[in-house]
């Protein structure tokens, strides 16, 4: 590989895609159209939102260098995000009669199969991944975002732990570990994480914007709402009408009124205080 | 050896229409609102996340019953506020029906992208409508 190349993937991995680009447009035409600089284009337009231009750049890619895994990936990729998810499935599917064994092509499959409600194939086709690559980051990243699509926010949040212990420099780990714990309720280990994701990253819009909104969960007008939040909506509110039942069965209908009252003060609370916290912190911030 | 996890299984997406609600947020107008409320809106959700009709039946029997629980406690206690806690209980237990078919195909619908609607105008017409036309059946029947 030559030096541009090298250069333009560093820039990839620090989180410079506009600069990568810059940097692969210098090369010269014979290497402009290469797979692996291609591949680069793809992944820095990816990085940037450009999904139609990285679907483009994949089939220009694959007309000029033939059938590819890793450009079949890419185009697979650019189909799912505009929506077209059975030229997608295609395009993962040439990719792994090609390349049964690729671990980013098994989970862009089990993603695109997750999100068309296919969870039981999804998570077969990541068991095949993990077998291959059980520490992968994109294995884990899959797992997680599996794990929630199912709706099981325990296991999320324990996949990711362990992903931050085997990748501690990995931003999109904190990441993950932040987004799983902010679903648990777990507000400080949220914010914990996705300030150590916008750190490692600040270049990442979402991780910092992520951080911002912990912060508003953070503010001393929060904490009242710590119970909604650390045991979710449902659990807090059958306590709560457990406990108003209860009073008045129990032959204390003045005390379970006092506290029917009281629970509706606080819901009125945790309707209009969190709005403005959020405006109040945003406004300190600019 | 995995041929069949590498046949082609996605069938072509119907257009998406109306954005779906958090199905957490029902909560509300169910526990204000009593199980019609809580019946309505899971229907109207469980149409726009293309639930299959086994479960949108569910969800309108789980409503029935629990408007159906209610006159039978109306029958048979006097009192006002009996009758009320019943329409919490029954409303916060047909919401959990609603939730428990629901929670799965909304969070397959944000993988796709979709943000959820807002249901504080729907939520406060379910509570509201619902509400009154539960009060009002259980004025004629039992009282």
């Amino acid at each position: 590989m030559n030096a541009t190349l090298h250069q333009a993937q560093a820039l990839l991995a620090t989180g410079r895609p506009e600069q990568a680009l810059t940097q692969l447009s210098l090369l010269p035409a014979n290497e402009v159209t290469g797979s692996y600089a291609m591949q680069l284009r793809c992944a820095a337009l990816s990085q940037l939102d450009r999904w139609p231009e990285v679907g483009d750049a994949a089939r220009a890619a694959l007309a000029a260098n033939g059938p590819d895994p890793d450009l079949l990936l890419w185009l697979g990729r650019a189909e799912h995000e505009a929506g077209r998810d059975r030229t997608a499935e295609r395009a993962f599917l040439d990719g792994l009669a090609l390349a049964p064994d690729d671990v980013d092509l098994l989970c862009a499959y089990a993603d695109l199969c997750a999100a068309d409600g296919q969870l039981d194939k999804a998570d077969r086709l990541v068991e095949l991944a993990a077998a291959r690559a059980p520490q992968a980051p994109v294995v884990y990243a899959t797992r997680i975002q599996l794990a929630h699509a199912r709706g099981d926010n325990r296991t999320a949040q324990r996949i990711s732990q362990e992903f931050v212990g085997v990748h501690p420099d990995n931003p999109v780990a904190h990441a993950l570990l932040g987004g799983t714990s902010a679903a648990r309720g777990h507000v400080d280990a949220a914010y914990e994480g996705f300030r150590q994701a916008a750190a490692a990253r600040p270049t990442e819009q979402v991780f910092a914007e992520s951080a911002m909104e912990l912060r508003v969960a953070r503010h001393p007008l929060m904490r009242p709402l710590r119970p909604i939040l650390r045991f979710g909506a449902i659990k807090t509110w059958l306590v709560a009408v457990a406990l108003i039942i209860g009073l008045r069965a129990a032959g204390l209908p003045a005390l379970g009124g006092l506290l029917g009252l009281l629970w509706l003060v606080y819901c009125v609370y945790s309707w209009v205080v969190p709005p403005l916290v959020r405006k109040w912190v945003m406004r300190s911030w600019r | 050896m995995h041929d069949d996890l590498f046949r082609p299984t996605i069938s072509e997406q119907p257009p998406p229409g109306k954005p779906p609600w958090r199905p957490e947020s029902i909560v509300y107008p169910a526990f204000f609102g009593g199980p019609l409320a809580a019946a309505t809106l899971g229907l109207l959700n469980g149409r726009r996340l293309a639930l299959p009709t086994t479960h949108l039946v569910a969800i309108g029997a789980a409503g029935v019953a629990g408007f159906g629980a209610r006159i039978a406690v109306g029958a048979l206690t006097d009192g006002n506020s009996a009758l009320r806690l019943a329409g919490t209980v029954c409303g916060l237990l047909v919401w959990l029906v609603v939730l428990s078919l629901q929670r799965r195909p909304f969070r397959v619908a944000t993988l796709r992208g979709r943000e959820p609607a807002r249901l504080i105008g729907p939520g406060f017409a379910a509570a509201i409508g619902c509400g009154l036309f539960e009060a009002l059946v259980l004025a004629v029947l039992v009282r």
